[in-house]
């Protein structure tokens, strides 16, 4: 498969419309059957999956509308896990992080039907499906259970393994790992690296790891271990800064993040293209993927929007650049190409 | 050897509560409600807190998003940068970037203890309060320096310049420090930084806080290295261990405030027993924020706290 020189994609989460919203709520409250509840969801998923196509991406997902939050839609779904409650992230914003109190099992498929959904609907020919990733999964639950985390964690890696191959089955060509809280315990991180690697095993399709708001110094020592084809990391809200860790990255890609998901502000085609020219320092426009920084679900939509709408605009002035040099397109590179 | 149970920093902030916050920020509620649904809740801190037999307590730190935020708004000097990871939990503070030489700007937070007073002194009057403020050791590594020719500048400016004057201005006899730092150095999870500022400083810097007022120095996620002389001291014997040379007053965490698994309150006091002859008072408290459990269990934890006190 061909995509344009520099594939535009997203991270994943994006604003669910207030409608949505409402519904979640009815729902919650038992008061919309499910699958009215569920329709919504659906409905929803197509307007956003159109919204990302509108915008010019070209590696589109539904914005997890069918997903409450990044763990605890995956941990509800896994037997084992209970929850106490919701815990704060950061200001107003909360996650119900659920307790591990029994052996984890694989009792249902968790992203399936999701995937099958929005590939039938897409108008693009492949699409991201994000995963929250086996270490993150542990790290950001509660442990009642296991006598070690590593237990904890491999037990969800084989878990997601299984889940990961039924999605590679059914055709998908492009699952996103959301690891972001992996680099959290610096002495974790090697068995990490083995529960990451563990999840991927037998896989042939293309893999990346989402990683954000870490430190990438120490991200950059696993880089040749780790069996996935791209690292999609978080530059915008570091204003760029500190990117020679990027000098490891010698064979794999990078999924590149230009536009900040905690600020309102828009950034402009100009500042986007500036920071891709930038980011050629270290890697060639043949390994470069561009994205936000991390999921948009805490902006609005509005805003949401219009940064992926510039962020493509910024990504076309590049590619009229690189243009000039016949650089425009790349190969959809797979595990079979690392 | 006296066993007291403590509160130390903040309480995971009721859903409620947050909503009414939110609809203030988006201009659907007034200033007036807010600071009455503040009240409200910071009571029902006080009132459980009675309930569960705590003794020595803070409001719940229901007015602040993490432990520099809103502080680091009233520093001249300062500006507010993106988020970053708290250590290595998944819960984000934003960072102050100093542009700066820092001074205290007028601020509400004795306001805000004038307050938490008045209403403890209504619903609890036996217990003692708290004012809890970042230490200046954890403050200025989770800066991002930006003017000091050195973090052991910029930790002296925050003591002196915004953390003296403020602590003059509050009207409690004990003032908690957050001082994770003092336990475990920035974790390379957040950050590659090599810049560190010398134990001598940190301590010095510490104990001529101490002077201004009594000091409660709470340290977690590892062992103190730094032990500040005329202080509490607090270590949390969860994830560190007691340091040596420490002895009279001290804050114990016993509790682990990361998980969501019930102590046994037997083999807590079997553990207090091994050390009660080296401490005058024993205040136990959890092991780090409550803030990183569902509020139900934070309660609970309170609950057993509550259960270990006495002689």
């Amino acid at each position: 498969m061909e995509l344009p020189i520099l594939p535009t994609s997203v991270i994943g989460s994006y604003p669910k419309p207030r409608w949505l919203l409402r519904q979640y709520k009815l729902y919650r409250l038992g008061r919309i059957p499910e699958e009215d509840f569920n329709e919504a969801v659906r409905d929803a998923s197509v307007a956003v999956l159109r919204e990302h196509e509108r915008a010019g991406i070209d590696i589109p997902w539904d914005g997890e509308m069918g997903r409450s939050e990044m763990t605890e839609y995956f941990t509800a779904k896994i037997h084992g896990f209970r929850f106490y409650g919701p815990i704060r992230v950061w200001g107003n914003f909360y996650f119900n992080k659920a307790s591990a109190v029994s052996k984890l099992e694989y009792r249902e498929p968790l992203v399936l039907d999701e995937f099958k959904f929005v590939q039938s609907v897409t108008t693009r020919e492949i699409v991201k499906v994000p995963i929250t990733g086996p270490y993150t999964l542990a790290e950001w639950s509660f442990n009642e259970y296991y006598s070690t985390k590593e237990d904890f964690a491999m037990d969800l890696a084989k878990i997601l393994n299984k889940e990961f191959k039924l999605l590679e089955d059914e055709g998908a060509g492009f699952i996103q790992i959301d690891e972001p809280a992996i680099l959290n315990h610096p002495d974790e991180v090697e068995w990490a690296v083995d529960v990451v690697n563990r999840a991927v095993k037998g896989l042939k399709i293309k893999v990346s790891m989402h990683v954000c708001y870490s430190n990438y110094y120490l991200l950059a020592d696993y880089f040749d271990d780790l069996k996935v084809t791209q690292f999609a990391l978080e530059f915008a809200n570091r204003n760029f800064r500190d990117m020679d860790f990027l000098k490891k990255l010698t064979h794999q890609e990078l999924g590149f993040g230009v536009v900040d998901v905690h600020n309102p502000r828009i950034e402009s085609p100009e500042e986007v293209a500036r920071a891709v020219r930038k980011v050629f320092k270290y890697i060639e426009p043949e390994r470069l993927y561009i994205n936000p920084d991390c999921g948009l679900k805490l902006l609005s939509r509005n805003i949401a929007y219009r940064k992926l709408v510039n962020m493509v605009k910024g990504v076309e002035i590049v590619r009229r650049e690189l243009e000039r040099e016949g650089k425009t397109s790349i190969p959809l590179r797979t595990l079979r190409d690392i | 050897m006296r066993i007291i149970p403590a509160l130390i920093g903040s309480l995971p902030r009721p859903l409620g509560l947050a909503k009414k916050i939110e609809l203030y920020n988006i201009g659907r509620l007034s200033e007036g409600k807010l600071e009455k649904a503040y009240r409200e809740y910071t009571k029902r801190v006080f009132e459980k807190s009675r309930d569960a037999g705590i003794k020595v307590v803070t409001d719940g730190m229901y007015r602040w998003d993490d432990i520099f935020n809103p502080l680091i708004r009233y520093i001249d000097g300062v500006e507010i940068n993106g988020l970053f990871k708290f250590y290595e939990n998944n819960f984000f503070y934003r960072s102050p970037v100093v542009k700066g030489e820092v001074s205290l700007l007028d601020n509400p937070i004795p306001k805000w203890i004038r307050v938490a007073k008045e209403i403890l002194e209504d619903v609890y009057p036996e217990a003692t309060l708290k004012a809890v403020l970042p230490g200046p050791v954890t403050l200025a590594y989770h800066s991002i320096n930006e003017y000091y020719e050195s973090l052991e500048s910029l930790v002296n400016g925050y003591a002196e310049r915004v953390l003296n004057p403020l602590i003059k201005e509050l009207e409690v006899e004990i003032v908690e420090l957050q001082e994770p730092a003092l336990a475990s150095e920035l974790s390379r999870a957040t950050r590659e930084d090599e810049v560190h500022i010398s134990k001598e400083i940190a301590r010095a810097v510490i104990e001529e806080l101490g002077k201004v007022k009594k000091l409660w120095v709470v340290t977690y996620f590892g062992t103190p290295q730094i032990i500040p002389e005329g202080v509490i001291l607090n270590v949390d014997l969860v994830e560190g261990s007691l340091p040596d040379g420490v002895g009279g007053e001290i804050g114990l965490g016993v509790v682990n405030a990361r998980e969501t698994k019930m102590e046994r309150a037997d083999r807590i006091r079997d553990r207090l027993l091994k050390l009660s002859g080296n401490f005058s008072i024993i205040y136990v408290t959890p092991n780090t924020l409550l803030d990183f459990l569902p509020e139900s269990v934070a309660w609970r934890k309170l609950r057993l706290l509550g259960r270990l006190g006495g002689e």
